[in-house]
């Protein structure tokens, strides 16, 4: 069974906006999916449609099979959902807070704290369990709404900018730990972000969403054939011969900080950097330096834009 | 009712009493209605006597039979029986007010109310917990006002008159009927309201024009318009509680997840 699935899923809102447009995915179990694009591109809204707070125009979404806007309470006990949206009480400690959300899931007082103190201890937060969530930092608070949305072990985590306003540190922090949960406890991570560069680290496949619309899916090779972009090789030697398709970097940056004319050119596979190091010697010319960089998820994407814009 | 509705209404009444400023609220509206008002009544009846003159022509409005010949007895009897019943639905509907502007309104405000949506409760689940949380702390405080307020006037009563007047079977159809349904339906015009106001004080501004139904009882007691008799509380209690059912009703088919998180 799909943990997650997306059939042609469309929310138009009552003033015309079509956030979502006919996008259809499907996840299993124990994917980290990178649902990635600007704000505005209907990330939340999927989100939120896949919890039943909103009802889709057209189109359908499951999660383990349960349909969230027919049974949206099945669908939220076996899910967690961390939102910017979705906060907890300011006046309540982050025990109080995390106890609290175990007795509405259901749990004895007994298991309700047995669960908060363990993942108050994963979380980093055990010393300040006993502080009103008012004195907590953002960074903080994103983690204790992580501990929430783990408190009754779901088997699916929406996550919807988890790492907004936190500093490189804390969300790399929250990364790890991410990526660990997935790992670990095999819990299938819906992961909505604008931080390319992050889901990179820590997604088995993403979506790109722009307007609405699911601009391409699949795992990064598949994304990289996708924009049929090859191999970026650069290469700071002497000189390059006459016949090889390599240009000049005339970025005065690289220039100063690598000492040598660098240049740049593109393969479509690893196979054909040993042929061009080996014609660079052959010709005399002396190499300092040869790198070879595959499009990122960042390259990718801006590539699917670009192509998109040509299309209209 | 499951341990999540219970922690839901434990956490909405613990959330209002934790809060200094609207728990003064809470208690200083009964502390004057119910206890400085009867007490500065009874005391200028006490030492000022002649100031009460203009009450004879209410207390000619009393039901033969209610009391003794006594005209200090019967403007007790007054206070007690016709003008205290008054005051005192004014307590659960404040109560009542503040309770569930706090819990509806405020949850949406410090957007804590989507974070209680995404629980494996149903939105009915949650609309009950919600308004038993608010029904149930009004009905508390009313009724612990009450208690207040029959022995402080009792107290107050058996010093300067030297014997207990005890309050009227009115009180019952008060406490069991009209003041419940008057909390019902004060809860419902607040969680109706949540849909637009976008802030507590602005929900509580709203709640006041719940008070002028009941000003206008007050007025009509002093006036001798209308009088509080047993059977007009009984059909003002029965009116009330189909009401509340209704709005109540009404109510829970707006409570959707698309309606609360506009």
């Amino acid at each position: 069974m799909n943990a997650i699935q997306l059939d042609r899923l469309s929310k138009v809102y009552p003033g015309g906006k079509r956030a979502v447009d006919c996008v259809s995915i499907e996840l299993q179990p124990g994917e980290v999916f990178g649902f990635l694009g600007p704000n505005g591109a209907g990330k939340t809204t999927t989100v939120k449609l896949l919890n039943g707070m909103l009802m889709p125009t057209e189109g359908s979404c499951s999660v383990f099979g349960m349909d969230p806007a027919k049974e949206p309470e099945k669908t939220h006990a076996c899910s967690g959902v961390v939102t910017e949206h979705a906060q907890m009480y300011d006046t309540m400690t982050g025990l109080q807070n995390l106890l609290f959300f175990a007795s509405v899931f259901g749990f004895s007082a007994a298991e309700g704290e047995k669960r908060a103190l363990a993942l108050l201890e994963e979380l980093e937060l055990s010393e300040a369990k006993d502080e009103k969530l008012s004195a907590y930092s953002t960074g903080m608070r994103q983690r204790l709404s992580l501990a929430r949305a783990l408190i009754h072990e779901p088997r699916v985590l929406f996550l919807d900018e988890p790492t907004s306003g936190l500093d490189p540190e804390s969300a790399q922090n929250v990364h790890t730990m991410i990526r660990r949960l997935a790992q670990e406890k095999e819990i299938t991570v819906f992961l909505c972000t604008h931080q390319l560069r992050y889901a990179q680290e820590i997604c088995t496949r993403y979506g790109l969403m722009e307007e609405g619309r699911l601009l391409a899916e699949g795992d990064l090779s598949e994304l990289r054939a996708k924009i049929g972009s090859g191999i970026r090789v650069r290469v700071k030697a002497s000189g390059v011969p006459a016949g090889l398709s390599f240009h000049r970097l005339e970025d005065p940056k690289l220039d100063c900080a690598w000492n040598a004319p660098v240049f740049e050119t593109v393969v479509q596979s690893e196979d054909e950097i040993p042929g061009l190091v080996q014609r660079l010697v052959e010709d005399g010319e002396r190499v300092y330096h040869v790198s070879a960089e595959l499009p990122s998820l960042e390259d990718i994407y801006f590539a699917l834009t670009a192509k998109r814009m040509e299309e209209k | 009712m499951g341990i999540e509705m219970r922690a839901i209404i434990k956490k909405d009444i613990s959330g209002i009493t934790a809060n200094k400023r609207m728990f003064t609220a809470l208690l200083i509206v009964p502390l004057v209605l119910m206890v400085f008002l009867p007490s500065l009544f009874i005391l200028i009846l006490h030492f000022a006597p002649d100031e009460m003159g203009d009450l004879e022509k209410l207390l000619d409005m009393i039901p033969h039979g209610t009391g003794g010949g006594d005209l200090n007895t019967m403007v007790i009897i007054l206070l007690l029986d016709y003008m205290l019943p008054v005051f005192f639905l004014i307590v659960p509907v404040m109560t009542s007010s503040i309770m569930a502007a706090s819990s509806f309104i405020g949850e949406k405000e410090k957007r804590t109310l989507e974070t209680l949506l995404y629980s494996p409760l149903s939105l009915r689940q949650i609309f009950q917990a919600k308004v038993m949380a608010a029904f149930l702390l009004s009905m508390l405080v009313s009724l612990v006002s009450f208690v207040i307020m029959l022995l402080v006037v009792e107290i107050e009563v058996y010093i300067t008159i030297g014997s207990l007047i005890l309050p009227g079977i009115q009180w019952l159809f008060i406490l069991l009927l009209v003041s419940p349904s008057i909390t019902m339906i004060a809860i419902t015009l607040i969680v109706r309201m949540s849909a637009k106001a976008q802030s507590v004080e602005e929900a509580q501004q709203g709640a006041v024009f719940l008070l002028l139904p009941i000003l206008m009882l007050l007025v009509g007691q002093f006036t001798g318009v209308l009088m509080l008799n047993i059977w007009i509380l009984f059909g003002l209690g029965l009116i009330c509680g189909i009401l509340a059912f209704v709005l109540l009703k009404k109510c829970m088919r707006r409570f959707q997840y698309e309606l609360l998180l506009k």
